[in-house]
């Protein structure tokens, strides 16, 4: 995976917006339970949206480095592609 | 004590089915099962669900294809906004339900085979249909909708881990989902004939294992360890009233797929209360709530909010008390007659579920 990588959900993947703010991810029969940076950055996931495009965005919102974004963004993106929630390329 | 968020509802539509599977889990006897609820009762429920907190619907039976309006249910949970799972056993997936079924918003489905080659598949689902399942593992596969492709396990076929995970490469299948046999419904009659060897449960762990291994990226392998030969229990349904719901085809509503069975506890229809009253309110779903109603040894163990004393029913079919230990915990005083089973005699046919 690198900056011009354009992530997609994997068929049967879903993002959930819940009202209090908080997201989950919801999977072939099951849910995950996601913070508001994570959600925020699989919010982006489209298949159109780089790597880089989605770590600009977090830093633009949260008070967060372009390093600590990038790392965390990647390690949530390889994370979900591990279990095959989420297509790299 | 406050019920949590449930996020799951299982809507098993219908018992009936064209097959004859000797390890299903539906109950013995279904005729009290046969009044089933209608589209319009189904939707209430669906919405009912959603208002309450549940993400997920999940459509399984018996076989919720002969459902005619299996679409209609499917389209009432999308507008919901629930997520929708259907659990097929595929015989009847031909393309035209197929387009109507994804175009009412399903988003996965799951289809089970019983064995990697047609003759002992066919033998198992007691008809002809092993091709038949394949064509709409194909057919799924090709469409836009997630597929699961699910083989239950037991004495019969558990030697065939390896082919049905080379069947499932063939079939470009990104997930299997390998499940040994639960004992309840039919299953539990037939536990003496479907349990699997102690041999058999060890070759299929190294089985596992090593395929997962090899196919990582390309096929999730999940593997449902068969309990009766496990030190702990499952934590059954993440606890009895946790997260999930089950509505049987004729309104009555369950912790647990499996609870009819319990025999000592009154449960509600949604024919007569409303789902978030029967969640919130019922006996039936506070009974065995939380850990207040443990005995020893569950009680001061320090697993209790991991496992929740393993799976109500389980307790209930084994000791007759649906408040014991689940028998298969190593520490239940009931656990000698879970360790004699694991090393079967003989080879008794087990007989084939009737509809
Ligand atoms: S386990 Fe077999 S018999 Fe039971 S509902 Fe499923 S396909 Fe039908
Ligand atoms: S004693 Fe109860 S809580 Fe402890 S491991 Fe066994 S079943 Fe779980």
């Amino acid at each position: 995976m690198n900056v011009d990588t354009r992530p997609q959900y994997a068929k049967g993947v879903k993002l959930r917006h819940e009202g209090d703010g908080s997201a989950m991810l919801l999977v072939p029969e099951g849910a995950l339970e996601l913070n508001q940076a994570a959600a925020a950055a699989l919010d982006l996931v489209d298949g159109s949206r780089s790597l880089d495009d989605i770590v600009a965005a977090i830093v633009a919102r949260f008070e967060v480095s372009r390093e600590r974004a990038q790392l965390d963004v990647t390690d949530l993106l390889e994370r979900l592609n591990a279990r095959g929630f989420i297509i790299l390329r | 004590m406050n019920p949590p968020r449930p996020l799951s509802l299982l809507c098993e539509l219908t018992y009936r089915c064209n097959l004859q599977c000797a390890y299903c889990y539906n109950p013995v006897a279904l005729d009290e099962y046969r009044d089933e609820l209608s589209t319009e009762q189904w939707s209430t429920v669906l919405q009912q669900a959603a208002d309450l907190g549940v993400v997920q619907a999940h459509f399984s039976g018996g076989e919720p294809t002969l459902r005619r309006d299996l679409p209609s249910i499917v389209a009432a949970a999308s507008r919901s906004g629930l997520y929708t799972n259907l659990i097929t056993q595929g015989t009847f997936l031909g393309d035209a339900l197929l387009d109507r079924l994804i175009e009412s918003g399903l988003n996965h489905i799951q289809i089970s085979i019983q064995a990697p080659q047609a003759e002992m598949a066919d033998h198992i689902a007691g008809a002809a249909v092993h091709d038949r399942k394949l064509t709409a593992i194909e057919r799924v596969r090709d469409r836009n909708v997630a597929l699961t492709v699910n083989c239950v396990l037991h004495r019969f076929n558990h030697d065939a881990i390896e082919g049905v995970i080379a069947l499932a490469e063939t079939l470009r299948i990104t997930r299997l989902e390998l499940a040994n046999t639960q004992f309840y419904g039919w299953a539990y009659r037939n536990r003496g004939a479907l349990i699997p060897t102690r041999r058999q449960v060890e070759h299929g762990e190294r089985i596992v294992a090593a395929a997962r291994e090899r196919l990582r990226g390309r096929m999730e392998i999940s593997y449902v360890f068969p309990d009766y030969f496990d030190e702990f229990p499952k934590p059954c349904m993440n606890g009895w009233g946790r997260q999930f719901i089950t509505v049987a085809p004729n309104g009555y509503v369950f912790p647990c797929p499996a609870a009819a069975t319990i025999t000592t506890l009154q449960f509600e229809n949604v024919r007569g209360r409303g789902l978030a009253e029967i969640w919130r309110d019922s006996d039936s779903f506070s009974r065995y709530r939380g850990t207040a109603w443990m005995s020893e040894p569950c009680r001061s163990c320090p697993r209790r909010e991991l496992d929740w004393g393993g799976c109500r029913c389980q307790a209930f079919l084994l000791t007759g008390n649906a408040g014991a230990t689940d028998p298969v915990c190593s520490l239940s005083p009931d656990h000698a007659s879970i360790v004699a089973l694991r090393d079967p005699q003989g080879k008794d046919e087990p007989i084939p579920r009737r509809a």
